[in-house]
């Protein structure tokens, strides 16, 4: 970044300080103005691909409240819209014009563009609300800080849709977590009217939330005091608020998807503020102005034209950090040696040891607290025993994986648990577009979350109770899976998980496994292969014969499953049985496995989930693709709903006969 | 009419209770809404009230068990002595797989062999490994037959007249016996033993270990695969006499000594030679795991060329093992002291001198490659 090209003074952490009077407000508005003109201009010349939206008219709305943000922990969360709010936040113009080309000087190097911008405590995304739960999050952990800085939420009117904002602002009200909503309200959702689109007032929503509530319109000639005075009162109080700004946007909603009747476009430029601040100041000081921006912008220009256009050394094949080289040794943090004998208890243990050695561990999810102690008690006793870090939440599960995302990011280690694994697909987009994106986009981005899911079926609890979703979460780039079972050190993976594993991590737990016995067996881990990110942290066991008649690969719920029929299989059909289980499931360790199956005769892959494009199916086409000639078959849940009724449940899940003849067929 | 008390759900997600105590004995009076014990899930403690007015007759779990949900811990009848019911048949019935007449092991070896199944005579109904090999045994029988007729055991012994059963000797014991016998009529037997360093094969072993990444040293594999490798190059090793003419084996047949239990197995890996060291190994550790489990078939436990018996685990410093059927050389490998150990051999002299055995022994003393 270029720090020193910026025409106005900046404060120690480098953001600009802009003056409330007309002549300061004009200067940085024009400049955030021609910005953007020189942008389009730029899209004009073909010097730019992509999508951008501008804030042409808005720039006062958008500078106000960050402009009055003067705490080094204050955080800007923006969305696509977000010009106005970097360019005064970080003051630096040949970064934003330089990531909008493509070029290397640009502030994110040039994976952001114009939406996806990380800068100090600055983060825009692309997705409408996402960003909402994340400043939430973010706000609690300022609080527990003791810190005095606030997150400001900035959102436009058309995001009043999303139902994420107002799991949000729930949350920041029970949590009275000094969060600012503040929704630009232009009037207009890229081309559909606000009137088509929000029942009841904006207003309304905050204030039934119990937010502080205040309405301002960037028109007004104390706009800037006004939304100062906001800030302040928002540090006072200390809990979380909601500012509606009313504005107007002079172009159209990205490029040439403006269709408004030009009546209406011109009243809009009749209101512009920028045009009502130059009105006072002199004609002198706004062609001073113009002139000096002008040239600025030249140099901006002739900056961002010289940096090269970005590029890869080598295309990144993945976006996970190397483990931490710190101790997390589950045994050690457990000095009481309290009897283990089962998974929920080793859980439970593990989690003891690290809320007991690590303040920065929190635990959110529905109903944690004791005495009830989460749906499965695998949080129980610890409320009461460390108060204040487990947080029993509203249903919420898209929220508060949002929050935890922005406790994360504000260096707590977070683990959220969601009740059952099926409703992870409400925590989708913030897994999907956020958890892992931020740290794939933005090198100084940390996002050390676990989630936690009890998985899996055959307890009759019917189509949206019984799934094992691995299937899907291994899809997404970025996202660690971990499904350990009975036959692994669970209480370590954990502790691995959230201490050792910098990386989003979604920790599979199947409900049957909860009470099985913690034993080893006759199992030991592979050697993790070297290119194996993670392969030491969450090893891949196996058990039985080392010149194997069949090689049965299972993992999580389904291995006491695949272990009675390997029993039967040895005994009533004389063959060797070998099984192989990773509780890695992506990144998948593919040199470890390779290493061990490449010389086996015969291979079948046996899950819970539906199977079809899922773990089997990558594991199966990573043998192909290496050249493996044995047999292969896979079997899991047929793709249809699982059924309520356990004798229909238990003829769609694979159980021992079905594993027995699928080996039998492939003899 | 008897009235059971169920194990009753507390949570949701736990299917099984435990059993903490019973405040009733069998045959104690109990009123309706008594309570009569208490049971807990991770968390809870709840207390058990009797549904009815009676008498306990049975109490079906003990505390500390962990029980099913729904399932009957205790009995209540009207009457005392009340006959307790039989709810077994309540149990779902677990249903049993239609076993095919061929293992699927079986299959494997019918098809490697190019053999019909008709062909294969049935054990128990089913044509199992053990069926085939012995129909290939029969084709082939110069080893099976040879083996399985133990000479000199013929001496006809009177019962003592102390009283006492007699008993059916195990199959194991049997072998055992046959071993025994020829030992002593046929060879004429010697023993050599030499010290050596522990530290090599140590070394070498652990390297091997951690390379892999093996729960358990293989230290006893790679030696006796050691002795795979000597009695190939040496093949006078694997050979015996018969009537007065040396007998060379083809195959080396390695037959390896395994306590599995009270019983003492030779377990023998065929065809040993024609493996590399890692594939040995791992197929020493299936024999082993198979007799650990008593699931060697007939195949596995006779027919051996050259042997390799360890005392180490029983810290045994010595021992001079008998000589396995028409084999003339078996390895002593015994546990070792300061750094130093003892490899013995008990070798046929008909076969094989002292010198031999002494090189042999000093080969098999380092790993190959040092």
């Amino acid at each position: 970044m270029d720090t020193t090209l910026c025409p106005f003074d900046r404060d120690p952490t480098g953001k600009p300080i802009v003056g409330s009077d007309p002549r300061s407000l004009f200067a940085f508005g024009h400049l955030v103005r021609e910005t953007e003109k020189l942008i389009l201009d730029l899209f004009g010349r073909g010097l730019v691909s992509g999508t951008t939206h501008t804030c042409l008219g808005q720039e006062i709305c958008q500078m106000a409240v960050v402009r009055a943000l003067d705490d080094p922990r204050d955080h800007v969360l923006s969305n696509h819209r977000n010009h106005g709010h970097f360019l005064t936040y970080s003051g630096d113009f040949t970064g934003l014009v330089a990531e909008i080309m493509g070029r290397e000087s640009g502030v994110c190097g040039g994976w952001g563009g114009s939406q996806h911008i990380a800068y100090r405590n600055f983060h825009s995304n692309g997705v409408q609300a996402g960003m909402t739960a994340i400043g939430v999050g973010i706000a609690r952990a300022l609080k527990a800080e003791g810190s005095r800085g606030i997150v400001a939420t900035i959102i436009g009117d058309g995001t009043l849709g999303e139902g994420l904002l107002y799991e949000s602002m729930n949350l920041a009200s029970i949590w009275q977590a000094p969060v600012l909503f503040v929704v630009e309200n232009n009037g207009i959702a890229q081309t559909t009217y606000t009137r088509h689109t929000i029942g009841g007032g904006i207003e309304d929503r905050g204030r039934a939330f119990g937010l502080a509530v205040w309405r301002l319109n960037d028109q007004h000639p104390e706009f800037a005091g006004q939304s100062a005075d906001i800030v302040g009162q928002m540090r006072a109080h200390g809990g979380p608020g909601m500012l509606v700004i009313d504005t107007g946007r002079l172009g159209p909603h990205s490029k040439g998807d403006d269709l408004r009747p030009e009546a209406e476009r011109d009243a809009l430029v009749a209101r512009d503020p920028l045009r009502k601040l130059a009105e006072r100041i002199t004609a002198a000081d706004i062609a001073a102005i113009e002139t000096a921006n002008k040239a600025f912008l030249r140099e901006v220009e002739s900056r961002a034209m010289a940096s090269p256009l970005s590029t890869f050394q080598a295309v990144p094949q993945h976006s996970f950090r190397a483990a931490i080289d710190v101790s997390a040794d589950v045994a050690a943090m457990n000095p009481t040696k309290e009897v283990v004998a089962n998974a929920r208890q080793a859980l439970n243990a593990a989690l003891h040891g690290l809320f007991e050695r690590d303040d920065a561990v929190v635990l959110l999810g529905e109903d944690l607290h004791d005495p009830y102690g989460g749906a499965f008690k695998v949080t129980a006793g610890l409320s009461e025993a460390f108060p204040g870090r487990v947080i029993s939440t509203p249903i919420s599960e898209a929220g508060i994986t949002g929050a935890g995302i922005g406790l994360a990011m504000a260096d707590r280690k977070p683990i959220v648990e969601i009740m059952f694994a099926d409703f992870l697909t409400l925590c989708m987009d913030q897994i999907y577009n956020h958890a892992v994106k931020f740290p794939g986009i933005f090198p100084k981005s940390n996002v050390p979350l676990v989630i936690r899911a009890p998985c899996g079926g055959r307890r009759g609890y019917g189509p949206t109770h019984s799934q094992s979703p691995e299937n899907i979460f291994v899809a997404v780039p970025g996202l660690t899976v971990v499904y350990g079972s009975h036959r692994h050190p669970l209480g370590q993976l954990l502790a691995n998980a959230v201490e050792r594993w910098p990386n989003p991590t979604l920790f599979l737990e199947h409900k049957l496994l909860y009470g099985e016995k913690l034993d080893p067996g006759g199992y030991e881990s592979l050697v993790a292969g070297a290119e194996d990110m993670g392969a030491d942290l969450f090893p891949t066991v196996r058990s039985g014969s080392r010149q194997p008649d069949v090689t049965l690969i299972s993992f999580g719920g389904m291995l006491p499953v695949v272990e009675g029929a390997a029993r039967k299989l040895e005994e009533e059909e004389e063959l060797l049985v070998e099984i192989v289980a990773p509780s890695l499931l992506a990144p998948l360790p593919r040199q470890s496995l390779l290493a061990l199956l490449d010389s086996r005769p015969l291979i079948l892959v046996v899950e819970e989930s539906h199977h079809q494009f899922g773990v089997s199916a990558e594991i199966l086409a990573m043998l192909a693709e290496n050249g493996f000639s044995g047999k292969v078959a896979r079997l899991g849940t047929p793709p249809a709903p699982i059924a309520s009724a356990r004798s229909l449940e238990s003829a769609q899940i694979p159980d021992e006969d079905a594993i027995i003849s699928a080996v039998l067929r492939m003899l | 009419m008897a009235t059971p008390i169920h194990a009753p759900r507390i949570n949701n997600n736990d299917d099984e209770v435990k059993v903490l105590a019973f405040e009733v004995e069998k045959g104690s009076h109990v009123r309706s809404g008594q309570i009569v014990g208490q049971i807990e899930t991770d968390k809870a403690v709840l207390d058990i009230e009797s549904p009815v007015d009676g008498y306990v007759l049975s109490l079906v779990a003990q505390p500390d068990d962990l029980v099913k949900v729904g399932s009957v811990i205790a009995w209540l009848g009207e009457q005392a002595d009340e006959p307790v019911p039989d709810d077994s048949e309540m149990a779902p019935v677990a249903t049993s797989r239609d076993l095919g007449s061929i293992t699927a092991k079986a299959r494997l070896l019918l098809k490697k062999h190019g053999l019909s199944a008709d062909a294969v005579a049935t054990i128990n109904g089913r044509i199992t490994v053990e069926a085939v090999e012995r129909h290939l045994a029969a084709d082939t029988s110069r080893l099976a037959a040879s083996n399985r007729d133990a000479p000199g055991a013929d001496t006809r012994e009177t019962p003592p007249e102390i009283p006492g059963v007699m008993l059916s000797p195990s199959r194991e014991e049997r072998g055992m016996a046959a071993t025994v016998a020829w030992h002593r009529d046929h060879p004429a037997t010697g023993y050599i033993e030499i010290e050596y360093d522990l530290a090599p094969w140590a070394k070498y072993a652990k390297k091997m270990q951690d390379d892999k990444g093996w729960m358990m040293s293989p230290l006893l594999s790679l030696m006796t695969w050691r002795l795979v490798e000597v009695a190939t190059t040496s093949p006078r090793l694997n050979s015996t006499m018969i009537n007065d003419q040396r007998y060379q084996y083809a195959p080396v047949n390695l037959g390896f000594t395994i306590q599995a239990g009270e019983t003492l197995f030779l377990a023998v890996l065929r065809d040993a030679a024609s493996l590399d060291e890692e594939a040995f190994v791992s197929a020493l550790g299936d024999l082993q795991r198979r007799a650990a489990g008593h699931k060697l078939r007939e195949t596995e436990t006779s027919g051996a060329t050259v042997s390799f018996s360890s005392m180490e685990r029983w810290k045994v410093s010595r021992h001079i093992p008998i000589l396995p059927p028409q084999t003339s050389f078996i390895v002593a490998h015994a546990a070792g002291r300061d750094g130093k150990g003892v490899l013995g051999a008990t070798y046929d002299h008909r076969v094989l001198n002292g010198a031999q055995v002494v090189a042999a022994l000093k080969l098999l003393s380092r790993p190959a490659s040092d």
